[in-house]
């Protein structure tokens, strides 16, 4: 008798104890949007660490993707959402960079959401054929000067579109917009090929997407926006050619919200994120992408991302590169 | 490595049975997913990704290569049965699947769908193994002027497809050309037609318009006709595909094989033209033209042959450029990366046993897609039995399912309902939808690609006929107008 009392009093202190428990954040699944195609650098990079992520959440994420425009459409999905941290974005530097820098009617900006980590990073390289005659970035400079260069980008506003600019522009190249013709195409991949077929002179994007094209030798990079030398890139570093400035010039990925997000959900995903990137497994195989893994907590992100704005901006406003209708 | 060491090294790799399982497997499921009208080849294909994740690297791509392949026939069994393209690469199909499915002879459009199906692939196969190198540097010298050639021979296409009136053709395929508009103009990225909604900043979603505009005038007609379908003998039918159908149509199979093989080995196009080209062109060979669109089977052999002689092509490009050939390939290229596989020129050289693996795993699935899709034939049988008002509401229930799905995005399901009311009245005034379909996923193509060449030559047009490539097309077009105006004229004078 006195141990079904005992039984029953342990049962309702359980039960107590388990309320406040069960109002803690994530009691039901949460919804991460992916705004980039299945297969596409976002998205693997997204399914990769949604594993370690799951463990360390403790609770169920639905991944999916809502493709369009650039990354706006699936963008816009989590502006629009309710702020309770069921819905969030891996946002992506197209989509939350160059985009809001480049393109004056975009339904939403910076402001909209609130970072709560950024976790990669891809180095940029650029790179030419081969068989184009073009052995450094002082030959494509000379070039672009005298004859006029055309670049391939996977579409207006793009980071690839700005990164072409970015870099002409930082090797004294007067007026990029008019001696380099911007061949836009529909994706990474078509941009990829529209330089192996010769329809543009050169592109510049992630290491990552480059790095099957520079082993197989049908892409030749002249030159990589980092301090260090890329492994499996034959060429200066970016710092090694007195370019400093072009480091700001890298692709990342990372995790927002909408932006009146709590303070408290936003801390708990610093200490998941910290705890899944941490996984061997998951460090291993973003980083033979050609990914550098590094966490950054919600403040450093916002920082990270906001310096990489101004920069990109100050750039847009300086060539009249604004996309205004 | 001599090529008996190469062949030995990849059965080594798939010489197993979780090789086999595992393709195997995604035949299944892409035949299944296929045959779900609103889950194309694509998304089975990007829902299987994940999975594959963990396996070794030979059995997660064979099983994305088996949902691609599985996927692209089962689409034809929804368009014949309900008049639903499965997947776009389908939609051909349609065009006399679904009159020989209302003839009451189902049964024989499918088995014929899964012959030529089967017969195709395993050209695409053959093509990739033994001329990938060549078709890869062909592909390769496919430059915005050369394709801006194609696409507008390939919009000739559309009077194949006009069925009687060659004004409504044009009237549909116009419209098809304005929707294909909406969203970001690929030079200036300015919005055009959005009306400030992010929702169509992306463009019309293509799965939303096709199912809009093929399966829900159908359900629309149900409920305006409630007893309009009574008497019609809507049957699987006990008359099966005979192997002198299959001979006589083995000549246009052919030629739909090497049309997939071309277009796909080509990056950019994707199955649907391929299918509408094989479709118009064993049309205007055929001596049985008039039957073409009202349910001649040699129409069904056409489109299935030109779909998936695509599907071994695309693979082309990948392999042996690392550059994706479709939307589909796109998504199986992320999963060599994830597996640090890199395709190009040096995988033949570095990985020569997964390449080897592949092949052999690829002229597998030809069989294994024969006896998947004969079983999913009989499996999906009843569907042809099933009475149309009970038919009807599970049809909108899966493509209001399905379309939602594509892209997590209720919008796109407003797009396929005003789409499909468009589809009514088309049909109410007997506007045909198969150039509207043409006209929308060649529309883009054709503007991207004179953009391009214009942005490439400085705004002279001269770029438009460099090379022998644009020359060829440009007589092709030519040759093709020609035709179909004496034909025009030659029908309204045996009228007049």
């Amino acid at each position: 008798m006195k141990l079904r009392h005992l039984g029953a009093f342990c049962a309702m202190g359980l039960g107590l104890a388990a309320a406040p428990a069960l109002a803690e954040y994530p009691e039901r699944p949460i919804n991460m949007i992916i705004p980039y195609g299945a297969g596409g650098a976002t998205d693997i990079s997204a399914r990769t660490i949604a594993e370690p992520l799951g463990t360390a959440v403790g609770g169920t994420l639905v991944m999916s993707n809502i493709t369009g425009a650039g990354g706006a459409t699936g963008s816009v999905a989590v502006q629009n959402a309710k702020p309770d941290g069921y819905t969030m974005l891996f946002a992506r530097v197209g989509s939350h960079s160059v985009n809001p820098a480049m393109k004056a009617t975009l339904p939403y900006t910076l402001d909209d959401y609130r970072f709560v980590t950024v976790y990669e990073i891809n180095p940029v390289a650029c790179a030419v054929r081969p068989d184009s005659g073009i052995e450094s970035m002082e030959d494509l400079v000379s070039l672009t000067e005298s004859e006029g260069t055309s670049y391939s980008s996977s579409g207006v506003g793009s980071m690839l579109h700005l990164a072409a600019v970015f870099v002409l522009d930082e090797f004294g190249v007067k007026d990029p917009l008019e001696k380099a013709t911007h061949i836009p195409q529909k994706g990474g991949g078509a941009a990829a090929t529209a330089v192996l077929n010769g329809t543009a002179t050169f592109l510049c994007t992630n290491t990552s997407a480059l790095a099957s094209f520079v082993a197989n030798g049908q892409l030749k990079p002249l030159m990589v926006t980092t301090d260090e030398p890329v492994p499996g890139f034959d060429a200066p570093s970016a710092s090694s050619l007195g370019k400093s400035d072009l480091t700001q010039l890298v692709g990342w990925t990372g995790i927002a919200g909408p932006d009146d997000l709590p303070d408290d959900v936003a801390a708990k995903w610093g200490e998941w994120m910290a705890e899944a990137a941490g996984n061997e497994k998951f460090v291993e195989q973003m980083t033979a992408r050609g990914s550098v893994i590094e966490v950054m907590s919600p403040e450093e992100a916002n920082e990270f991302i906001e310096t990489q704005y101004e920069t990109f901006r100050a750039l847009v406003d300086k060539l009249g590169m604004r996309i205004e209708g | 490595m001599s090529l008996i060491d190469s062949v030995m090294a990849g059965l080594a790799l798939v010489g197993n049975w979780e090789a086999f399982l595992s393709l195997a497997i995604g035949v299944v499921i892409g035949v299944v997913g296929g045959a779900i009208p609103g889950i194309s080849a694509t998304m089975a294909v990007a829902l299987a990704l994940p999975f594959t994740f963990p396996m070794q690297p030979i059995n997660g791509i064979l099983l994305l290569l088996g949902v691609y392949k599985g996927g692209i026939f089962g689409g034809s069994i929804p368009a014949i049965l309900i008049k639903t393209p499965g997947t776009p690469a389908s939609s051909a199909t349609i065009l006399d699947g679904h009159p020989m499915a209302e003839r009451g002879e189902a049964g024989r459009a499918l088995g014929m769908a899964l012959w030529a199906s089967c017969t195709a692939d395993f050209v695409s196969n053959l093509a990739l193994i033994f001329f990938a190198g060549f078709l890869a540097s062909f592909a390769l010298s496919f430059g915005p002027p050369e394709f801006f050639a194609l696409i507008l021979f390939s919009l000739t296409i559309i009077a194949g497809v006009s069925g009687e009136s060659l004004l409504r053709g044009a009237l549909s395929a116009l419209l098809g050309l304005l929707l294909a508009t909406i969203g970001l103009d690929l030079v200036y990225g300015t919005n055009r037609f959005t009306f400030g909604d992010p929702n169509l900043m992306g463009g019309l979603n293509f799965i939303a318009v096709l199912i809009g505009l093929f399966a829900i005038p159908e359900v629309i007609n149900m409920v305006w006709h409630p007893t309009g379908h009574m008497g019609k003998v809507q049957k699987l039918g006990s008359k099966w595909v005979t192997f002198a159908e299959y001979k006589r149509c083995f000549r246009s199979i052919i030629r739909g094989s090497f049309i997939g093989v071309f277009l796909g080995s080509i990056p950019g196009i994707g199955a649907a033209p391929a299918a509408f080209l094989s479709y118009s062109e064993a049309r205007r060979k055929s001596p049985n033209k008039a039957n073409f669109g009202k349910g001649e089977i040699e129409g069904v052999a056409a489109s299935e042959a030109g779909n998936n002689g695509v599907a071994g092509a695309t693979l082309i490009p990948l392999l042996a450029l690392g550059v994706p050939g479709d939307v589909i390939t796109a998504i199986i290229i992320g999963a060599f990366m994830v597996h640090g596989l890199q395709p190009g020129p040096m995988m033949f050289v570095l990985n020569v046993d997964i390449i080897y693996g592949l092949f052999i795993g690829l002229i597998l699935s030809s069989g294994i897609l024969f006896v998947v899709g004969g079983l999913a034939i009989r499996g999906f049988r009843p569907v042809a039995d099933i009475p149309k008002r009970i038919l009807m509401p599970m049809v909108l229930v899966l493509c209001i399912y399905g379309v939602f799905a594509v892209n997590n995005n209720i919008f796109d399901v407003g797009v396929m309902f005003v789409m499909g009311w468009v589809g009514f009245v088309m049909s109410r005034y007997h506007i045909p939808a198969a150039p509207f379909l043409i006209a929308f996923i060649l529309g883009p193509l054709l503007e991207d690609n004179f953009r391009q060449s214009m942005l490439m030559s400085g705004g002279s047009p001269d770029i438009l006929l460099r090379g022998p490539i644009t020359w060829f097309f440009w007589t092709l077009t030519v040759i093709a107008i020609v035709a179909i105006t004496r034909g025009t004229m030659r029908a309204a004078q045996s009228e007049g």
